[in-house]
């Protein structure tokens, strides 16, 4: 066999994670003797630092043209390595990456000669489609200095004010009539006792103050087209009018929903049994002693975890599973607040709290501390055996077995029973069709990685902000709408973006013009235009993410995806079907 | 490009970032990534904060590896970010326009970063282990190391707290930590060596040294100092033993110029020694008939074997000296005229002082210089079954007296006129000295000799009483008069004090009490060319001194001849490592009793002049070696210098201090953590197999120290492990009533992980609340539930030890009957909470920076203004507001990287 190319393999051992279950060093001895190969061995963490100074120094002095990692999943270390390979003065797009953790060590562990032998032959199939591999430019554009923010609630409107303190000009769209989301809703906030109408109003007052914030209220997204760094917007206003923007990214910061309780659910639907919100509203609206529809209340309920935390049941065939975050401290903090309102009016209310455990975490635990010392009584529950609430003589009964005292049976007669309901994924409907914004499990928006691109989400230039992303408490909501702000910062700021070049390319001697790459093609990247007197598509490449709708579809062959074409898939098969042999 | 700041000055970066853990290295990737120049600074060798020592991270179980790595990469990678590692911010203050003037140092690594190549040949050959702190002090990690195998950068960094105090009070510097670790690795050719650096007499000091450096060994402060000149006696023995000649010649850079030494003691040898290694023509001038002044003539054989004293001074003639013996040298101008270019008088102090009382002329009243060099020379004096009278209290008074007894007197009186409390001889040497028969005769002294036929036949002595104290503090002797009494005595030797050998020079040469004048740091007399040192100048001291001053004399003299100026400083010592932290740090260390000096009986003693201390066995010293507490770390054995193939190790660095100007500053210094002993009935630092959260994660990560899930006692695989949540935390006993925010949830990743490792095992959780709050958590600790780990609520009260090894745990059960319960596991787990990191406060000097109540810094505004603190432009990130999972972290650090931004914008302040 001659060597046409010098490819440089590298297998990684990941700590353990790959070389308890793969022999990584018979992996790379059986490489290193395989055609193409200029040189194969293995690193303890091959993202570590030093290893990475030992591949760029190889790179360099063995003159390599070619490079195959194989360690964890492409998701985590792609970036990486190209930034790698880089720095060696080795093109990023002659390296390929193979998925030698997710794909054979996690999956295969028990069966080291056969994890084995498949690691080697996947590798092998890395190595074929890099000695296919030249050099590739990324595509740089020009990023626009402007943002569009989705939702004007805290998140999105601190978002905004941060925005424009770069320098960047920024819209934001509000669905509903007045900006300030949920905040503006409650009143009294726990731990910092801040007011929500008031952090609301202050960050309006900057909103409307800066000359670089544009807000629109009902306000709708309808359409977005475009890329990283250059989109155009379309924002229905009051139903009627479109407004189309350029925008060179995208904050979504749309919220949750609170959890509507099915009929029945801890008594919902019964008078007396209201959310945390409402009775909040009734506690804090009122000027005289807390009374519901007239009737002075004397006993009051709180249910933890409601509409949070469930499991599969026939009720409940779509359970909510996560945990909704700040519900715990919301309400224990709510409970100091009817302290606070029984000693005002000279009045002795009695508080239950029924919880399964109080995740008052971190500072908040002061929240917990206090309410326990203002006199709430807390109660805990099993979900096996759940407080059920009922009515009795014009009053509420909550029956519940408290674990804590042998499973004893009480029951408490409450004139209100506060359900803590939980935050779920805002239902966006035509929003979402807009984004394309993936969802994650639990049905909030999907970060690309929870700790390592935490605001960015799979579409390149759009960041996720707040609660739209997860439950979370006010000051992490805002937290992480700066963070969204960070990133989108970094973005726009630099004046340019590079796009992958891992795009669509049309052979025009074989495109005859049948359309069909147009209509497969979900981001309106290709293009007709005249090629010498014939019809031929063309691909807008700073459109096209190589997602390859219309590779398949093209009845003449004539579309190839860059790094991934047709010569290095049939390439890949054919050395992945190779016999093992071992070194 | 630079923007002048308000004193004109250029701002070095926009901003500063302090501590490179997660948040640190968000934060600065992100002002780097938005076109900010970035300085990030962390006090440690590598970047990575805590979370690069984690196994893997909730709920995804990516390896911590996986997480951090990238960060790490980003960092040192990245084009507007500069690092800063192993540097210390000392003072941030704000200037008046709004940007920072910051103070920074470098801390001395002792390895040449840049030179560095990490191939970490030197931690594999340093000689001193030390608790490895990346490890939570499981295993030991060597003082010479880098700090873990994904260390951005990866450069070795050599510990050194300072000097051991050992070799700092060594007069001479002896590496005395240094050849004790070398013993203990078994490398004793290196360990003689490395010696010889600043001592070539070891065989003489081996013995008779009085070891000022036992006297601080910090080890005696716990079961006893260790017995270093001990071990230096084994490993000079073994040595001399397999090379009975020196292993070196001449060195091959001969210099013309020739140096005359006067006098071949200690100081003279020495000086000659370090001034031929330096390639100078060296003579020796000696008057007795032998070299080896006081070693030679004073101390007798069975403290110092003339034998070992040869085989030292080869170390000195192997150089090419020449010592010229029964030469005394009465004219310095005559050795100036025979070619010397310079001269080092190094006579030292063996002229007796007198004592001016009745009968001092008789026959058998004798110096004690005297008596001991007959005795030294083979002209025995004849003492057998006589009564000898030894006058004075000193050291000096101890060798004639040992000595008669060894030569059969029939009884040896010490007569001092202060108590034995005031005596100035070592304690040691007194009860050797009683041990073997000698009588102290106390609170008396001689008022004359009394003769019969000229010779000696009694001495009158005259009871003292100690009255007010003298110029010196001691308390001055006053006779009693009428006291007086006769003691029957053949012969008396006076030790009562020693005059130096001067009297062969001019008297402007002299002070007033005959000792030589020399400048106290170069040694130079007078005369640019003569040179003096040794008891000559200092007045009688320890061989030891008179090794150091020949040392610093032919460092100097060596100058001297190549026409460089003196004044320079002669050696680079450290400060002395303070003992306190030492201790603190030593109290989980098992207890290490000395190793017995092997020594002949008393008895047997009496009857010869052999050397009575015996030699420690190899394995003897070697456990004695052991019980080094590596005050200073580092023990500058040297051995890392020698593989070091790029040359990178400088013993002699220094921090380098640096004046910055930022824009602005996050600080991200992190949190503490709880010391788990704190919580002292679960029994950690008690128990081996009671460890805390930090070290199970090690003990689960992919470098993990035993490359296995064992139980630290005994290496076994435990069946029943027991995670104790909430340590330390929501715990007011502790005075620490938060959350500790992560506990719950990295238990639940341990016990996950650990059920992989060990499938077999049982994992028991004891809870208060399962806090599984954010994105996945719960339905992690569902998956959990699922997998068999048991959850129980309720508290640990106390854990006990049982007599299979086993912990019992006594908890409360809170479900079901409930009830007080006992449960035994074979490993304990505890969850422990987090403290502030409170080191961050004092580095702002311009004010104060605001705390919130639990210490931590406190964020203005937390919901509208994360990040912001009351020092305008002085933000924080992550933990170092409260401790938080990493995901929150990675949010609360952008949300500084976007409001360090904004204050850069509004001020103005980016470059």
């Amino acid at each position: 066999m001659t060597n046409k190319r010098r490819i440089g393999v590298y297998v990684c051992h990941c700590g353990g994670n790959i070389s308890d279950h793969v022999d990584v060093k018979d992996v790379a001895r059986t490489l290193a003797g395989e055609a193409d190969v200029e040189v194969a061995r293995t690193h303890l963490f091959a993202c570590s630092d030093a290893s990475q100074q030992e591949m760029i120094d190889e790179i360099k002095d063995r003159k390599l043209d070619g490079l195959v990692i194989a360690s964890c999943s492409p998701k985590l270390h792609t970036f990486t390595f190209r930034a790698m390979a880089q720095r060696a003065g080795l093109n990023p797009y002659q390296y390929v990456h193979v998925n030698l953790r997710e794909q054979c060590s996690w999956v295969h562990g028990g069966d080291k000669a056969a994890a084995t032998a498949k690691g080697i032959n996947i590798v092998r199939a890395g190595v074929a489609k890099c000695a296919l591999t030249h050099p590739l430019t990324p595509l740089r554009i020009e990023t626009q200095p402007r943002v569009l923010v989705v939702g004007a609630g805290v998140a999105g409107m601190r978002a905004a004010i941060a925005l424009a303190e770069m320098g960047l000009s920024v819209f934001v769209i509000e669905r509903e009539n007045e900006p300030g989301g949920w905040t503006s809703q409650v009143g009294w906030m726990g731990p910092d006792h801040q007011h929500g109408p008031e952090v609301v109003a202050k960050l309006l007052k900057e909103v409307k103050n800066h000359e670089n914030v544009v807000l629109y209220t009902n306000a709708e997204l309808t359409a977005k087209s475009g890329h990283i760094g250059d989109f155009t917007v379309t924002i229905r206003l009051c139903g009627e009018k479109d407004l189309t923007l350029n925008v060179g990214a995208i904050v979504v910061a749309t919220g949750f929903t609170p959890y509507e309780p099915r009929d029945g659910e801890y008594g919902w639907g019964l008078p007396g049994v209201v959310t945390l919100k409402e009775f909040r509203q009734l506690l804090e609206e009122g000027d005289g002693p807390l009374t519901y529809r007239g009737v002075p209340v004397r006993d009051v309920g709180f249910i933890y975890c409601v509409g949070s935390r469930q499991t599969e049941s026939e009720d409940c065939p779509e359970p909510n599973t996560h945990c909704s975050r700040f519900c715990c401290m919301a309400t224990a903090f709510s409970g100091s607040l009817l302290h606070e309102h029984e000693k005002k009016f000279g009045r002795t209310i009695n508080q239950y709290h029924l919880y399964r455990d109080v995740r008052t975490y971190g500072r908040l635990e002061t929240v917990y501390a206090k309410a326990r010392a203002d006199g709430a009584l807390f109660l805990r529950w099993d979900p096996s055996d759940p407080p059920r609430v009922e009515q009795r003589n014009g009053r509420l009964a909550v029956k519940v077995k408290d674990t804590l005292l042998g499973d004893e049976e009480l029951e408490i007669g409450a004139d209100l029973v506060v359900l803590a309901t939980g935050m779920v994924p805002r239902k966006n409907g035509a929003l979402d069709d807009v984004l394309k914004i993936p969802k994650s499990k639990d049905g909030f928006y999907n970060e690309i990685h929870i700790k390592l691109r935490p605001v960015e989400t799979a579409i390149d230039g759009v960041c996720i902000a707040g609660t739209s992303q997860g439950p979370k408490n006010l000051a992490e909501s805002v937290a992480s709408s700066l963070a969204a702000v960070a990133r989108t910062g970094a973005l726009l700021k630099k004046g340019y973006v590079d796009l992958e070049p891992l795009v669509a390319k049309i052979d025009t001697s074989k495109c005859v013009w049948c359309n069909e790459c147009l209509k497969a093609c979900p981001y309106g990247a290709i293009e007709r235009v005249l090629y010498g007197d014939k019809e031929v598509a063309t691909v807008i490449e700073s459109s096209c993410k190589g997602e390859g709708a219309c590779v398949p579809i093209c009845p003449q062959d004539a579309i190839v995806i860059e790094g991934y074409r047709d010569d290095q898939i049939v390439a890949m098969i054919d050395a992945s079907l190779k016999e093992t042999v071992p070194a | 490009m630079l923007k002048p700041d308000a004193d004109g000055r250029l701002l070095d970066y926009d901003v500063m970032v302090v501590g490179a853990g997660v948040a640190g290295m968000e934060t600065a990737a992100s002002m780097g990534d938005m076109g900010y120049r970035v300085l990030l600074v962390d006090k440690n060798a590598s970047v990575g904060g805590r979370a690069i020592l984690l196994s893997k991270v909730f709920p995804t179980l990516d390896c911590a590896s996986c997480i951090v790595t990238p960060k790490m990469a980003s960092v040192s990678h990245h084009p507007n970010v500069q690092l800063m590692t192993y540097s210390e911010v000392d003072a941030i203050a704000r200037n008046s326009d709004g940007s920072f003037a910051v103070e920074l140092h470098k801390k001395a690594s002792f390895v040449d970063f840049d030179a560095c190549t990490g191939c970490g040949k030197c931690e594999e050959i340093c000689t001193v282990a030390i608790p490895d702190e990346y490890n939570y002090g499981l295993v030991t990690r060597r003082a010479a190391h880098i700090a873990f195998p994904q260390a951005v950068p990866k450069k070795a960094v050599i510990q050194r707290r300072g000097e051991a105090p050992c070799t700092f009070t060594c007069p001479a510097n002896v590496k005395a930590s240094g050849y004790v670790s070398l013993v203990r690795a078994g490398r004793y050719k290196e360990a003689f060596a490395l010696h010889l650096e600043n001592a070539p007499l070891v065989g003489s000091l081996a013995r008779a040294c009085y070891a000022p450096c036992e006297s601080d060994c910090t080890r005696g402060e716990k079961e006893g100092t260790v017995h270093i000149r001990a071990i230096k006696r084994f490993m000079v023995d073994r040595y001399y033993a397999e090379h009975p000649e020196p292993e070196y010649g001449p060195v091959e850079n001969q210099l013309e110029t020739r140096v005359a030494i006067v006098g071949s003691g200690p100081a003279g040898l020495s000086a000659a020694f370090y001034l031929a290694r330096l390639g100078h023509q060296v003579t020796i001038f000696e008057a007795e008939r032998e070299a080896g002044g006081m070693l030679r003539t004073a101390i007798p054989a069975y403290r110092l074997p003339k034998d070992v004293v040869d085989r030292d001074i080869k170390n000195v003639t192997a150089l090419g000296v020449e010592i010229r013996t029964g030469h005394r040298v009465t004219s310095l101008p005559e050795l100036k005229r025979q070619g010397f270019d310079a001269v080092l008088i190094t006579t030292g102090a063996s002229d007796e002082n007198s004592l001016d009382i009745e009968g001092r002329d008789l026959d058998g009243v004798v110096g004690c210089m005297q008596f001991l060099h007959d005795v030294n020379v083979g002209k025995l004096p004849d003492v057998k079954n006589k009564t000898v009278m030894v006058i004075g209290g000193g050291n000096s008074a101890m060798d004639p007296a040992r000595a008669a007894i060894r030569m059969g007197a029939g009884r040896v009186i010490i007569n001092y006129r202060r108590g034995r409390q005031e005596m100035p001889a070592h304690d040691w040497e007194i009860r050797g000295a009683e041990e073997e028969g000698v009588e102290l005769m106390l609170m008396s002294t001689p008022k004359r000799f009394i003769g019969k036929d000229g010779k000696l036949v009694a001495v009158e002595c005259i009871s003292m009483v100690l009255g007010a104290p003298d110029e010196s503090g001691r308390r001055r002797p006053v006779p009693i008069e009428g006291s007086e009494k006769t003691v029957p005595a053949d012969v008396a030797v006076l030790a009562i004090g020693l005059a130096p050998s001067t009297t062969d020079f001019p008297a402007e040469m002299k002070n007033g009490k005959g000792l030589l004048v020399a400048n106290p740091q170069t040694l130079q007399t007078a005369d640019p060319d003569v040179f003096a040192c040794g008891d000559c100048v200092t007045a009688p001291t320890m061989i030891i001194n008179a090794v150091a001053q020949g040392r610093r004399a032919a460092f100097y003299i060596d100058r001297r001849l190549k026409g460089e100026p003196l004044d320079v400083p002669f050696d680079g010592v450290l400060d002395k490592t303070g003992k306190a932290a030492v201790l603190e740090e030593a109290k989980r260390f098992v207890e290490r009793r000395p190793v017995p000096q092997p020594a002949l009986p008393p008895d047997e003693r009496r009857k010869t002049f052999e050397c009575y201390e015996k030699a420690m066995s190899e394995a003897e010293a070697r456990q004695e070696a052991q019980r080094c507490m590596n005050c200073a770390e580092c023990s500058q054995c040297m051995e890392c210098v020698s593989v070091c193939a790029p040359k990178c190790i400088d013993f002699a660095q220094k921090p380098t201090p640096l004046s910055l100007n930022v824009g602005a500053v996050v600080v991200s210094t992190g949190f503490k953590i709880l010391d788990p002993a704190t919580k002292e009935l679960l029994g950690y630092g008690r128990f081996p197999d009671v460890i805390s959260g930090p070290q199970m994660d090690r003990l689960l990560a992919p470098t993990r120290p035993y490359n296995a899930v064992l139980r630290p006692s005994d290496g076994k695989e435990p069946e029943r492990i027991a995670i104790i949540l909430c340590v330390g935390s929501r715990d007011e006993t502790v005075c620490n009533p938060l959350c500790c925010r992560i506990g719950c949830m990295y238990a639940i990743k341990q016990a996950q992980l650990a059920m992989g490792a060990l499938p077999m095992a049982e994992i028991t959780i004891y809870m208060i609340d399962v806090r599984a709050f954010g994105k996945g958590y719960n339905e992690f600790y569902e998956q959990a539930k699922d997998m068999g780990i048991e959850f129980v609520k309720g508290k640990v009260a106390r854990i006990e030890q049982l007599a299979n090894g086993n912990l019992a745990l006594h908890y409360e059960d809170m479900l079901g009957e409930g009830g007080r319960k006992i449960r035994e596991h074979d490993l304990v787990v505890l969850t422990v909470g987090f403290l502030p990191n409170t080191d961050v406060f004092s580095l702002y000097k311009g004010g104060e920076l605001a705390a919130d109540d639990f210490g931590y810094v406190r964020e203005v505004d937390p919901i509208s203004e994360p990040a912001r603190t009351n020092v305008d432009g002085l933000f924080v990130a992550g933990t170092t507001i409260g401790v938080m999972d990493i995901p929150d972290t990675v949010l609360h650090s952008g949300a500084a990287a976007t409001q360090a931004a904004a204050y850069l914008e509004r001020s103005g302040g980016r470059q």
